[in-house]
């Protein structure tokens, strides 16, 4: 365990310096910097520009540059935001709290909805009901997440007479309002996941189902619960961990829009408006955090393997 | 500090010299920011949708329009650049200018508090816009006060701007746009900018209360607001919303209170519902085409002269902002009726194809070329028109490919004057040196960002800069106006309408053609 543990901890640290080093020259890559944003069409004096530009260190060569941010991130600092001065670590533990909600919200909804649906229809094969539950999952995985988001917004408005609430307040602060806030966020995502969830599970519930285990299940006389829970969703399980760890992935990758959508001040809008800022350390700092949080969530689903099921234990 | 008085004589001619001043008023503190109403009460909230946020609130150096907006609420210049063109006091009480032009005089405002509850004098004014007009500093508005020599500050209560050629649209420049008055040394702390996004400093009628990027920002009234009794709301709040359809939807559910939109045919369907107001209002703003006068076949002359004489301008605006607005030829809407040239008397106005392509031919293109033409992401209004004016351009021959870029990417090319063909929204304070000064006068001076490099046209620039006399400045810029349209390094399409949406609790608010949010200082809420 302490062997696969290490191993997977080296490949996930060689996998973090490649993403900082692409997310470093990504950033560099991209025209225009800071300098040109905070003169705009105005601001024409070179010598105005070059005070800026050695201000924020971009006159300084480039592996320069890196090396020192490196250095910096190893001990935790990921320095200051250029157009905020705030820590960039306090402005991602801030966003990062707005968007952990999010898709943990999201994660409980969607399984909660998809789950149950996928057995259903799994269980059901070939009946009305399961071609409901598979027209659900079509669309939900046809729609795109922002047309659901922005629809809901209208719908919500046109026909309910409610818009949400468009400033944000932490849950601490306004748990109602709060809610109030994530509600249709969280059901725009969580019909695209639940569609996911129901569909893998479904198609994992037909296979499981037509195994001799269940078939001899059945012949010693198991009752249904008996048979669906204890027998074929145990087996579920494991396929079933993985993929809740790749929707997890997924819902932080697509919060970036929806965030946008509703006005969440989370850290998909977080990173976009660095990026259109150009303010280097916030993005860097950012997309370096999303990087180690996929990484982290893929650790965690390998030695969740191993507990689930102790033949891949070494 | 140096110590300099104005004699008596000198007083005088001051006195002859600014009635011939064009644009400038004495202090009348019931017209700043907008007209008062008798019937405003004091107290209530409101929030304002906006769908763009400013990247923080430092105003000398950060250019964004979005920090504009909601900076003027909280940092004061010395004058307020009122809509009719007038540069009204505001921190300063009137001003003098020598007989030569050379030395303005500017008495302050007494009792004045800033933020931090200390009171303005004049070393802090002098400690401000020297701080400005320092390039080091690195402030967009430094080239607009390049004519500045020296400032001081005799007494606490005046300020002496020297300058080193006449500059008579100075008082339009020390207005809010960039830079404001603040405590002397508050720029000693290197992290002085990004404090500006914790707390103001400024003497405006609202104070921070706070920020929270991509949310919401905070302001409440400043109790010590030196203009007693002003201003009526007790606090704002300027909400980051996503897009216009949701500002639709939270005014007519009531959670915000004002929202100006960028595309004037989103407010349609709010026109009829009840308790919000639709308006329109006159913008300072343009929506044009930029020509790169060194780029490919827009070198000749002849070539942009033919693509103004493609273009239907009526058409273009029709298409991109559903008519809401003015066409224009070399004057912003706003500032038409005092300083612009009627239409008919430009030349290139109107679409005369077989003109431009005789002028083509002549060019050396009987057949036309093929061009990229840029639009920049997030301007919703430039992808329709784009594909109008392609449309139009193809009548003559010239194939146009759009291509749309990134705003920070398009910025850093239209700064290292590589624009090319390009889409462009940009606004102005009312004064037509600063219109046109910076963006079309040759370098040095001026940024010249399309490559003109016309001599003509910066000696007419330079010479509207110097002259005080209203009918000398107005034959001035005619001419350069004239030149403008015969030239072509840019196709000024039309002026679109501000269009506010505001519940009818919000009352007195009127939208400064800016599109700041002046107004607000003089709006109140019903109960």
């Amino acid at each position: 365990m302490a062997v696969m543990l290490a191993r997977r901890l080296g490949s996930a640290a060689a996998a973090a310096f490649l993403s900082a080093l692409a997310v470093f020259l990504l950033m560099r890559a991209v025209p225009g910097d800071i300098v040109g944003q905070m003169l705009g069409q105005s601001g024409t004096d070179r010598s105005a520009e070059a005070a800026l530009r050695a201000f924020f260190g971009l006159d300084r060569p480039m592996h320069a540059q890196f090396l020192d941010w490196l250095g910096r991130t190893l001990t935790g600092d990921l320095g200051r935001s250029w157009y905020q001065g705030r820590a960039v670590t306090a402005m991602i533990a801030e966003a990062f709290g707005v968007t952990l909600q999010l898709a943990l919200f999201t994660l409980a909804v969607s399984t909660l909805i998809g789950v149950p649906l996928g057995m259903l229809a799994g269980i059901r094969e070939g009946t009305r009901l399961d071609t409901a539950i598979q027209t659900f999952n079509l669309l939900g995985l046809s729609a795109p997440v922002f047309w659901v988001g922005l629809m809901l917004l209208v719908g919500a408005s046109a026909f309910l007479g409610w818009s949400p609430p468009f400033i944000y307040r932490d849950f601490a602060d306004d748990p109602g309002e709060n809610l109030a806030i994530m509600l249709l966020p969280v059901i725009s995502l969580a019909i695209l996941q639940a569609a996911a969830y129901s569909q893998f599970v479904r198609g994992l519930m037909v296979t499981e189902l037509r195994r001799e285990h269940i078939r001899t299940a059945i012949a010693k006389g198991l009752t249904p619960r008996e048979i669906y829970f204890k027998h074929a969703l145990r087996n579920v399980l494991i396929p079933l961990t993985t993929f809740m760890g790749l929707i997890l992935v997924q819902i932080l990758g697509g919060v970036v829009v929806i965030e946008s959508l509703f006005s969440l001040p989370g850290l998909g809008r977080l990173i976009l408006s660095g990026l259109q800022g150009r303010d280097y350390p916030v993005v860097q700092g950012a997309l370096l955090f999303v990087v180690l949080i996929a990484i982290g969530i893929n650790l965690l689903v390998d030695l969740l393997y191993a507990v689930i099921d102790p033949r891949l234990r070494p | 500090m140096t110590g300099f008085t104005i004699g008596r004589r000198e007083t005088l001619l001051a006195g002859l010299a600014i009635a011939a001043l064009p644009r400038l008023a004495h202090a009348n503190d019931d017209l700043l920011y907008g007209p008062a109403d008798p019937q405003a009460r004091r107290g209530g909230r409101v929030t304002v949708g906006s769908l763009v946020e400013p990247p923080a609130l430092d105003p000398f150096r950060q250019a964004a329009d979005a920090r504009i907006r909601v900076s003027v609420l909280m940092y004061q210049g010395l004058f307020f650049e009122d809509q009719s063109g007038v540069a009204r006091p505001l921190l300063a009480r009137g001003a003098e200018v020598s007989s030569d032009g050379l030395a303005w005089t500017f008495p302050l405002r007494e009792g004045v508090k800033f933020h931090t509850g200390a009171t303005m004098t004049s070393a802090d004014v002098k400690y401000s816009y020297d701080f400005l007009r320092d390039p080091r500093n690195g402030s967009p508005g430094a080239g607009d006060l390049s004519s500045v020599a020296a400032i001081e500050a005799p007494n606490p209560s005046t300020v002496v701007f020297r300058l080193s050629r006449p500059n008579a649209a100075l008082p339009m420049t020390l207005t809010n746009k960039y830079g404001a008055v603040v405590p002397s040394g508050f720029f000693n702390d290197p992290n002085s900018g990004t404090r500006m996004n914790e707390v103001s400093v400024g003497t405006g009628p609202f104070r921070l209360r706070s920020f929270r990027p991509n949310s919401a920002i905070v302001m409440e009234r400043f109790a010590d607001y030196w203009q007693s009794g002003q201003p009526y709301l007790d606090e704002i709040t300027f909400a980051v919303m996503p897009n216009s359809a949701a500002m639709a939807v939270a005014l007519q559910a009531r959670r915000i209170d004002l929202a100006v939109f960028s595309r004037p045919q989103d407010t349609q369907p709010l026109e009829r519902v009840a308790g919000l107001e639709v308006k329109r209002w006159p913008s300072l703003g343009q929506r044009s085409l930029d020509l790169d006068c060194n780029y490919g076949p827009l070198k000749d002359a002849r070539v942009r002269r033919a693509i103004a004489l493609s273009i239907d301008k009526k058409t273009v605006m029709d298409a991109s902002i559903a008519g809401y607005g003015t066409v224009i030829g070399t004057m912003v809407a706003g500032m038409q009726e005092t300083w612009g040239v009627p239409l008919d008397r430009l030349p290139n106005q109107r679409v005369d194809l077989d003109r431009a392509r005789r002028l083509l031919a002549e060019a050396g293109y009987p057949d036309g070329f093929e061009i990229d033409l840029t639009t920049i992401i997030g301007y919703d209004w430039m992808d329709p028109a784009a594909l109008t004016i392609a449309e139009q351009l193809r009548r003559v021959g010239i194939r146009a490919n759009i291509r749309r870029v990134e705003l920070g990417v398009w910025i850093r090319n239209f700064r290292a004057r590589e624009m090319g063909f390009t889409f462009n929204d940009w606004g102005t304070t009312p004064d037509p040196s600063l219109l046109f000064y910076r963006h079309f006068r040759a370098a040095p001076q001026g940024a010249d960002f399309r490559n003109w490099n016309n001599e003509k046209a910066s000696a007419l620039l330079d010479r509207g800069q110097e002259v005080s006399d209203p009918a000398e400045r107005k034959r001035i810029y005619t001419e350069f106006q004239m030149l403008l349209a015969e030239e072509v390094p840019t196709i000024m399409l039309f002026s679109a309408d501000l269009l506010t949406v505001n519940t009818t609790r919000l009352r007195n608010y009127r939208q400064h053609g800016t599109g700041w949010y002046f107004g607000l200082a003089k709006a109140w809420a019903a109960s």
